[in-house]
């Protein structure tokens, strides 16, 4: 069974370069699913299988940290591997999204090389 | 280094691993301009430890250029798009501010990004605010980014 992705920001225009980084990073998932805020990520992740979450830190609504929160306290999607891909990645923000379950995080801007380092062996 | 300096390549390396476009400093201390036409401006909120403004002016043929090449399509008009790709731009610069403006981002916070455009508008600048700009040029156009910092 191929594997689904879950990118969690609020532009736009940085879940469609982050789903072609993915592409041009080699990485074949089978569905990009996409939430502008932690709140549709949520809601997402009740109808749809998803095997791995890119999430931005500055969202409205939901921001990323409330949103690994959230993510954290069910049961059902807990376990899903999460990774931060944001602006902000000063050790007190990515130490709390460690703590809250983040395996790792991509910095903003970055490139495809960046993005297989990270992810490369869950895809 | 200068936080001029840390502006430019931080400029340079989004621009060069993003958008894919080459930007060089053609002005290092254009002259104060409060008035813009028929441009778009991104603009993000420091507070905390530091606080002000940091924002990106392109005149609108630049901002089609860069939205195009940003997001490996033709933009042809101003709309969603092209306000949500400079919106990010200088959300992604306000990151690298942070970082230098202390350690690691620290104590600063920044707002959600927003954008002003259209034909004709003013664009503030803080009261007795340390000023840094620099002008950039590209294949299509040069655009200007400055960054407010209160004193």
């Amino acid at each position: 069974m191929g594997k689904n992705v879950l990118l969690v920001d609020d532009s736009s225009t940085m879940r469609k370069i982050v789903g072609r980084s993915l592409r041009q990073a080699g990485l074949d998932f089978d569905n990009i699913f996409e939430a502008a805020d932690g709140l549709e990520a949520l809601a997402l992740l009740e109808k749809e299988k998803v095997d791995v979450i890119l999430t931005d830190i500055n969202m409205p609504n939901m921001d990323g940290i409330s949103f690994l929160r959230e993510k954290a306290g069910r049961d059902a999607i807990k376990g899903i591997p999460a990774f931060v891909i944001s602006t902000e990645t000063g050790d007190d923000i990515i130490g709390e999204a460690k703590s809250l379950g983040a395996l790792g995080a991509i910095k903003k801007p970055f490139t495809p090389e960046k993005v297989n380092e990270v992810l490369g062996a869950l895809a | 280094m200068e936080i001029s300096e840390q502006l430019a390549a931080a400029v340079a390396e989004i621009f060069s691993t993003m958008i894919m476009m080459d930007v060089t400093v053609v002005q290092t201390a254009p002259e104060r301009t409060s008035t813009f036409t028929d441009s778009i401006s991104g603009v993000i909120g420091l507070a905390g430890t530091q606080k002000g403004v940091l924002a990106l002016h392109f005149p609108v043929p630049v901002a089609l250029a860069v939205t195009s090449s940003f997001l490996g399509m033709e933009v042809a008009e101003l709309g969603p798009d092209v306000e949500d790709a400079i919106g990010e731009l200088a959300n992604m610069l306000g990151g690298s501010v942070k970082t230098m403006l202390t350690d690691k981002g620290r104590d600063i916070q920044l707002s959600m990004p927003t954008t002003i455009s259209g034909g004709h508008y003013d664009f503030q600048s803080l009261n007795d605010a340390l000023r840094h700009a620099l002008g950039f040029h590209t294949d299509a156009g040069d655009f200007l980014v400055e960054l407010q910092l209160e004193r």
